[in-house]
């Protein structure tokens, strides 16, 4: 499952020039800048490629966690990782390339950090004792596989899949086999101490299998936790809860916010709750849900809401996908009557319909309109047609105009 | 094929030597160096457009000029290990591993009890009264000849049918028999199907129905062992044909590039379900696999218990010592049906079944080399068949009484802790049995 193209050519280029451990010297041609943010061809102003659908908005520098540190996504998974590496001597990270940085650069740096060479019995079979953070071959059933024989052991096993398009191969072990592990064996087993890593969602041109956002795939399958964060800050903070949590994660990276998103984010390791969704906006008149890179949108739409219609929103990012919190969402519902959810992934059987399922059912009476679901087509997430398929805040707005004159 | 495992031998020796001396042993004159982490798997080379060696990352070959292709060898495969003839001799003496009385007393009484157990439970499940089961008919020697050789803290990965491990390791006919009825004193808690058993005390990880899965599993608690300097290898048992999925590709591929302490050990029993290993296979079964990955493999008679405690007890040793896989094929014959699901004569001769019974059984050969060592006789023989069969019976009977687990236990460990929308549908369970509980078996559950 190798993710052809320019990801591939990058990666080559980078082979050639003796990368390992000298990641900071190709910063500038890195892979990356290359994936995310292609070179514009800078002519004819129809040829030049659209703009990002979303503005980040970063959150207000968070003071109750000490020094902060001005981070984009990828470093604030670093940080939170180097924190795992340090805190917890049996940690290790695994995964195509993570050795010598990943192809997002989340893993930069630590293979040499963590390189303290005295943990293997033989010296001489592991010449430099890069023990800690190390590549696998490339087969994503392996290393989830793997990854929970670490974990049943009791050390922590942080899995990355190179690209959440890929993690069907995986599929089996983590449905069958890590959600299950604990309930089938009577709590004699577990490999809680697994935490699968994954970049998610659309990316401006990744197309079919570079796109793709599996959560409800995962919804459907108790004994594991799913979550996704919106921003750095938020990131590091729920990676190292699925880290630390002792059921089985799967933790999907917004892979188009990786450089876009910039905000200040602690430098020692803090806990955001697993399954608490966060009112980012109080509002009364209608609750918008999204999660990952889709709350940035909704922020927007927020905003234009309240220009052009003088709505008051209420935006909840639910963070958690399963198990959700189902609480906070009632709640926001019972007091605007409206909610509207969107997410990338298509329609049908997307995890909004889960949410407008159980909410007509718990606040069936409190709804003035239909519940909204705005998201990807029944489609396969496609190339050049991207800025059709995609749930863009047009869409968004017009779906809030119609729930409002309803 | 032989160069790499020469090649392979050749690396493994030199980690004695140092890596300097390593690097010399692999240094091709005239060459410059190229900077590679792991030097002990791939030679250094250096580019010079004067040498016509080869130059490839890929591979540490020479050229040649003659098209050929390797021919597969499936008519004069690896050849079988093997210490006793059927008859239960000692063919080579300097490979018996003179074994004291009781261990191999230990080794038949665990065959022996599996065999009447499994008697017992098939013809349970045929009244009714279990909803399923699993036989260890004719492999009970690959389950006793390694689990003897291993230390009893090593870990154990299974596939369904090496029960004979956990007999070995004095798992209580009381809980076989539990988790087969899911009572209340089933450690699993009732929630899996017959034979799925586990034992956290006898580390031997629970298992599950789908197959090979457990593979890349054991290599990963392989790597940690590694890690944590626990002096520990880990064995995993799979199926001929479960070697079929993608996840004993996998595995074996993570454990030689990971140099994980592990025994891949393969019960080739010659079925899977209904498929002959002719449509499971095309090459040199499973044994011959080993190799393509870069690790050192062994093919054993699987029905003979010491040709397999030697070699899983030499494979424990250097798996340890080395942080290298070993596999093991076990070559052996499933007597039994796949399964109470199965009625085996759909698909095979009752009079190839019988051969395997009656001529080349584990429990036969190693009673015949029981009687010529004079350390058993056909009175000690009957009395254990009557003392084994009480001691299945009464455990029998005793599981059979007991009540299953409180339906509350339906609910729980599904995470650590339960989600408050879980709760909720514990609840609404509890509500409904409140008003239906009569349409349910309430009366043979735990209050």
């Amino acid at each position: 499952m190798a993710a052809v193209g320019s990801a591939a050519s990058w990666l080559f280029r980078l082979r050639a020039a003796g990368a390992e451990g000298h990641w900071r010297r190709l910063c500038g041609a890195g892979l990356a800048r290359g994936f995310l943010h292609p070179a514009a061809t800078g002519k004819d102003a129809a040829q030049r490629r659209q703009v990002a659908h979303f503005t980040f908005q970063p959150d207000p520098e968070p003071r109750e966690y000490g020094q902060t540190q001005k981070m984009n996504l990828f470093q604030s998974i670093t940080s939170a990782l180097d924190n795992s590496l340090a805190k917890d001597p049996t940690a290790v990270i695994f995964g195509e390339d993570v050795a010598f940085g990943g192809v997002f650069r989340c893993t930069v740096g630590l293979r040499d950090k963590y390189d303290f060479g005295v943990h293997v019995q033989n010296m001489e079979d592991s010449c430099t004792g890069k023990d800690r953070v190390f590549n696998t071959p490339l087969c994503e059933q392996g290393i989830v596989g793997f990854g929970i024989g670490i974990a049943v052991t009791g050390a922590t096993a942080i899995a990355e899949i190179q690209f959440a398009d890929y993690i069907f191969p995986a599929f089996d072990q983590i449905v069958n086999e890590a959600a299950k592990y604990r309930y089938r064996s009577g709590d004699l087993f577990n490999c809680g101490s697994l935490t699968i890593r994954s970049p998610w969602g659309c990316v401006g041109h990744g197309a079919l299998y570079h796109s793709q956002s599996p959560e409800a795939f995962f919804a459907h399958c108790p004994g594991i936790k799913v979550v996704i964060p919106r921003s750095p800050f938020q990131a590091k903070g729920l990676l190292l809860s699925c880290i630390e949590d002792k059921n089985p994660c799967i933790f999907f990276e917004p892979k188009i916010l990786y450089r876009a998103a910039v905000e200040q984010v602690p430098v020692e390791p803090y806990n955001i709750p697993l399954s608490q969704a966060e009112v980012i906006q109080e509002g009364r008149d209608v609750t918008l849900v999204a999660w990952g890179t889709q709350v940035h949108v909704i922020r927007e739409v927020a905003s234009m809401a309240k220009e052009k219609l003088g709505v008051s929103c209420e935006i909840i990012d639910l963070r958690t996908i399963i198990p959700w919190d189902v609480d906070t969402v009632c709640k926001s519902v019972i007091k605007t009557g409206r909610l509207l959810i969107s997410h990338e992934a298509p329609l049908t059987g997307g995890f909004a319909s889960e949410i407008s399922s159980t909410i007509q059912e718990e606040c069936f009476l409190n709804l003035e309109a239909p519940i909204s679901r705005v998201c990807g087509y029944d489609t396969p997430f496609p190339h050049i047609f991207e800025p059709f398929y995609i749930p863009d805040k047009w869409k968004c707005y017009d779906a809030l105009r119609k729930m409002i004159n309803y | 094929m032989a160069v790499a495992i020469a090649a392979a031998r050749v690396w493994r020796q030199s980690r004695i030597l140092g890596q300097a001396a390593l690097l010399l042993l692999l240094r091709r004159p005239g060459a410059r160096g190229l900077a590679i982490s792991h030097p002990h798997r791939q030679q250094e080379q250096q580019f010079s457009s004067l040498d016509d060696k080869p130059q490839f990352p890929g591979a540490s070959a020479e050229f040649i000029d003659k098209l050929e292709f390797i021919q597969p060898n499936v008519i004069s495969g690896i050849p079988i290990y093997r210490v006793m003839d059927r008859q239960g001799q000692i063919i080579n003496p300097s490979e018996d591993p003179h074994l004291p009385k009781e261990k191999v007393l230990k080794f038949y009484k665990s065959m022996t009890l599996l065999n009447t157990m499994d008697r017992i439970l098939y013809e349970s499940q045929r009244q009714g009264r279990i909803s399923f089961y699993m036989t260890n008919y004719g492999e009970e020697g690959t389950h006793v000849g390694s689990a003897a050789a291993l230390d009893n803290t090593d870990l154990v990965f299974g596939q369904y049918r090496e029960a004979g491990v956990l007999m070995y390791r004095d798992y209580p006919l009381e809980l076989f028999m539990a988790q087969c009825y899911g009572n209340v004193s089933d450690l699993g808690k009732g929630r899996q199907m017959p034979v799925h058993y586990g034992c956290k005390e006898r580390h031997f990880v629970t298992i599950s129905s789908p197959l090979a899965t457990q593979i890349p599993q054991a290599v990963g608690a392989a790597y940690a062992a590694k890690r944590a300097n626990a002096n520990r290898v880990v064995i995993c048992y799979f199926g001929e044909g479960a070697a079929s999925e993608g996840d004993a590709h996998a595995g074996f591929n993570f454990a030689a590039t990971l140099e994980c302490p592990i025994i891949f050990f393969c019960r080739n029993n010659g079925y899977a379900i209904s498929t002959p290993t002719s449509e499971q296979y095309r090459g040199d079964g499973i044994a011959a696999r080993g190799p393509g990955y870069g690790i050192l493999s062994i093919r054993v008679d699987g029905n003979d218990v010491f040709a397999v405690y030697n070699a899983t007890k030499e494979a424990r040793r250097r798996a340890v010592a080395e942080n290298q896989p070993f596999l093991i094929e076990a070559m052996t014959y499933r007597i039994g049906h796949h399964s109470t699901s199965d009625d085996s004569s759909a698909y095979r001769s009752v009079d190839e079944v019988n051969y395997w019974d009656k001529q080349d059984h584990p429990i036969s050969r190693l009673r015949h080399y029981l009687l010529s060592q004079g350390w058993w006789d056909e009175e000690q023989e009957k009395a254990w068949r009557k003392q084994s069969r009480k001691k299945v019976m009464e455990a029998f009977e005793q599981a059979e009484r007991k009540p299953k687990p409180n339906p509350n236990l339906l609910f729980s460990d599904v995470y650590q802790e339960m989600p408050s929308q879980l709760r909720k549908q514990q609840e609404s369970l509890a509500r409904h049995l409140q008003t239906y509980g009569e349409h349910y078996p309430l009366e043979h559950f735990d209050k």
